[in-house]
């Protein structure tokens, strides 16, 4: 019951996502950011903000994907909160060009 | 893949938050939606309702035409035939009926299935008052605390949800704000950064209540006496801004002598809080200025639900809260829209001596144990699923399997009440309608413009009034106005709050603020001004001397024959009908009590067929507290029955400490078609109205447990 982020995040770490979350439900480790799906609110803001398409509706997820869902969970619960947005990771924007977006 | 075409639209929703949308469509075909991001109070985000908008217009599931029936009530079972068919027969058994028993054997059922001005609440009271049908009583939502909320400050817009960044207490009552007023909370947080405290007050820990600094874990229908508590504790503890009192309210005295009553000892006993609790919440609001206190619909759908708003509005004139942007009270912007209710309502079409029914009443009108006469031989269902959202679910059931009744509903879907009907016809869904919207949960009026043509031969509500008045042969011109006049007579444009505003800018831009003073500087009743018989905060009503009374806005406009049973002028506590204090010959069959909240993914029923949010909203569930869990032998995911002397309903239990122990929560919105067993949460809720307003009691019910 909550939006995932994927692996389009991966290296990149835009963190547009963070700035528009009503409920700062984003927790981020040195290569991702991961949504706690009991905070989350399934508001969507944050789908279109993402530059490169690394977030869904866990009900959309295909299932080459779905493995996502587990590892927000978990890993959203050990690690810090984030309330603002941060700078990209080097290399995002190549990442992104890779990514063909 | 044809050229892609974005379309400011607006969410239909009965929700406060009237979301600005983005529709995107191709080739005519609705592609997708998202939030506006330039729109101040919901600012680019949706919901789990309408994320996925495109899938409702889209669905095969829709109804596209007019259907006949052609088997046995209640199985769905219809043939295709045309609008010209349909209405026809429509009009030969509406004469018939009249001719037989008078027009009042017709009664109209509708809410707020659809909105929008021209489409939603008012839609077809100028036909039923022209036709002379029953008067139809919609006390769904926010009635009695209407009533209760006009007797203490009038019709105020009350403080601006905007200005909460300026609250330094921010008081959520009964109200999850993350599930069903989602767009407020930003708002909320922004003055947490600045050092606001929030604290909920609900009885279980709701996904807001986990957000909060303090959740005050209240037993049900018990905030009256929580209200009159901290109010007792505001004269008690010398808290009252006597200056403002002084000044702009009346019956401070006689309110102080009735808040003796409740000192904090008995309070605590039938809350359920403690004394340190009730004394903390007083402190809070009252030195933390400004203070607020935002009220869910929840809070009137108990027996005292009424009387409880009536003491909680009290407050914020009590502690001075007024004084500030972002102090006082929240309730129903809707005030603030200079909506022209009078073009749509038509009172002046009401017979000397109609029949006003109560829409609660609908199983026992149906079944004929109301005894009316003449007796209802036709309903007409439209923006409105009683068989879901109506009490005593299995009394409707029975009264439209009515051979003798003729049922008409007009449906976007084969809802569990179309499921029923003699004549099903198509409806639009907000894409494919015009309309111009108020809010009830922010100062913007918005602007929904048609992003595609009517699929199949669905019509808009607007237009199928437009051809029930031109079957029944009426004549008065203003049943045919196109919707583009509708939309131009809908406001009173050269009201004050409507300066600035122009069609032709909400149509381009989607939405525009009210033109009231900001967010940082609107304190409506910081010098008084309430829009009461005195203009001051009666905390004594001389409303009450009238007696009971519902808002001519929830009557098609009509306020001839209030029920006007007699009202303590004084705000009290009224506990709940049905708990083990009050009644505990009940409670030694009936041991815990039901609470009803909205689900998350749900709106009210809308929403409650799609396979999107059936998978997010998971089957029909009820939480207990695991002492209560326990006790009755049951497991998390067990299928358990609930019941009872109404009805019984089944639903997976859920284990949580985030419950009250005595206290079960069951979320409505669930279809009993697709649920196991038939039946859902108002298999069990009854039709007995709260104090005021004849809001239900939805959440005022007892009831047993039992594994399947
Ligand atoms: S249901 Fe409410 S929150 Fe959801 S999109 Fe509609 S107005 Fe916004």
């Amino acid at each position: 019951m909550a939006y995932v982020v994927t692996d389009n995040c991966v290296d990149c770490r835009f963190t547009k996502c963070v700035e528009v979350c009503p409920v700062q439900c984003f927790h981020v480790d040195e290569r991702m950011v991961y949504i706690d799906p009991d905070g989350c609110i399934d508001c969507a803001g944050c789908v279109p903000e993402c530059p490169v398409g690394a977030i869904d509706d866990e009900y959309n997820l295909p299932d080459d994907k779905r493995a996502w869902i587990e590892i927000n969970r978990d890993r959203a619960a050990v690690l810090p909160r984030l309330t603002g947005g941060m700078e990209p990771l080097p290399g995002a924007q190549q990442r992104k060009a890779e990514l063909g977006l | 893949m044809g050229m892609e075409e974005k379309i400011i639209g607006a969410c239909p929703q009965d929700c406060p938050d009237t979301c600005s949308m983005i529709i995107t469509k191709s080739d005519g075909i609705v592609t997708g939606v998202r939030g506006n991001p330039d729109h101040p109070f919901t600012r680019g985000r949706l919901c789990a309702k309408v994320n996925n908008y495109q899938d409702r217009v889209n669905s095969t599931d829709r109804i596209l035409y007019p259907l006949r029936r052609t088997g046995l009530k209640g199985t769905a079972a219809f043939e295709r035939i045309g609008w010209d068919e349909a209405l026809d027969e429509i009009a030969s058994r509406w004469k018939a009926i009249i001719g037989t028993h008078g027009a009042k054997a017709i009664l109209p059922y509708s809410y707020l299935g659809t909105q929008g001005i021209l489409n939603g609440l008012t839609v077809g009271d100028a036909f039923f008052n022209k036709l002379g049908a029953t008067i139809s009583e919609r006390t769904f939502c926010d009635s009695g605390a209407c009533t209760a909320y006009t007797m203490t400050i009038g019709h105020s817009a009350g403080v601006d949800p905007e200005s909460f960044v300026h609250s330094r207490y921010i008081l959520l009552w009964a109200c999850n704000t993350l599930t069903t007023n989602s767009h407020h909370w930003p708002f909320i947080e922004e003055a947490r950064k600045r050092g606001a405290k929030v604290v909920v007050i609900d009885p279980y820990r709701s996904r807001t209540a986990r957000q909060a600094d303090l959740h005050v874990p209240i037993r049900p229908g018990t905030d009256g006496a929580l209200a009159l508590g901290i109010i007792h504790i505001l004269f008690r503890d010398g808290l009252v801004d006597t200056d403002y009192v002084a000044q702009h309210t009346v019956g401070a005295d006689e309110l102080a002598e009735r808040a003796q009553d409740y000192p904090p000892e008995r309070v605590a006993a039938i809350t359920g809080l403690s004394v340190d609790l009730i004394a903390e919440l007083a402190h809070g609001l009252s030195e933390s200025q400004p203070s607020v206190i935002r009220i869910g619909v929840a809070i009137e759908r108990q027996s005292g639900g009424g009387q409880a708003v009536r003491a909680i509005a009290c407050i914020p004139a009590l502690v001075g809260s007024w004084r500030r942007p972002g102090g006082g009270l929240l309730q129903l912007p809707l005030w603030a829209f200079p909506v022209n209710w009078g073009t749509f309502l038509r009172p002046d079409f009401i017979e000397p001596e109609p029949r006003v029914l109560n829409q609660w009443k609908l199983g026992a009108a149906l079944t004929g144990e109301m005894a009316l006469d003449p007796p209802i031989q036709s309903l007409m269902v439209y923006n409105a699923n009683p068989m879901v959202m109506s009490p005593e679910q299995a009394r409707i059931a029975e009264g439209l399997l009515r051979e003798d009744l003729f049922t008409v509903v007009s449906e976007q879907f084969m809802t569990d009440t179309a499921r029923y009907a003699d004549i099903v016809l198509p409806a639009t869904t907000q894409v494919e309608q015009e309309d111009i919207m108020f809010s009830w949960g922010h100062m913007y009026l918005s602007y929904n413009n048609r992003a595609i043509d009517p699929i199949g031969e669905a019509v808009p509500n607007t237009e199928l009034f437009r051809r029930l008045a031109k079957t029944m042969g009426f004549e008065d011109p203003s049943f045919y106005r196109s919707d583009a006049e509708q939309i131009a007579d809908a406001m009173l444009w050269d009201a004050p709050q409507m300066q600035g505003i122009t069609l032709e800018r909400l149509k381009r831009e989607g939405y525009a603020r009210l033109n009231l003073p900001s967010a940082d500087e609107y304190a409506p009743h910081a010098n008084g001004h309430f829009a009461t018989p005195s203009g001051k905060c009666e905390f004594y009503s001389s409303m009450a001397a009238d007696g009971n009374f519902v808002l001519g806005l929830f009557r098609q406009g009509y306020d001839g024959q209030q029920s006007g049973e007699p009202i303590d002028p004084l705000p009290h506590y009224i506990p709940p009908q049905e708990s083990a204090e009050s009644n505990p010959d009940l409670a030694a069959r009936y041991p815990l009590n039901l609470i009803t909240p909205k689900s998350h993914a749900f709106l009210s029923s809308t929403y409650g067929n799609l396979p999107h949010q059936r998978r997010q909203a998971g089957d029909q569930s009820v939480t207990l507290h695991p002492d209560d869990a326990a006790r009755f032998g049951i497991a998390a995911s067990d299928r358990v029955k609930i019941w009872n002397d109404r009805g019984a309903f089944e639903a997976v239990a859920q284990i949580s400490p985030d419950i009250r122990q005595g206290v079960i929560v069951a979320p409505v919105g669930y279809w009993p078609s697709l649920n196991g067993g038939q039946a859902t949460v108002h298999a069990i809720t009854s039709s007995r109205y709260a104090d005021l307003g004849k809001a239900p009691t939805f959440s005022d019910n007892l009831v047993a447990v039992e594994r399947c």
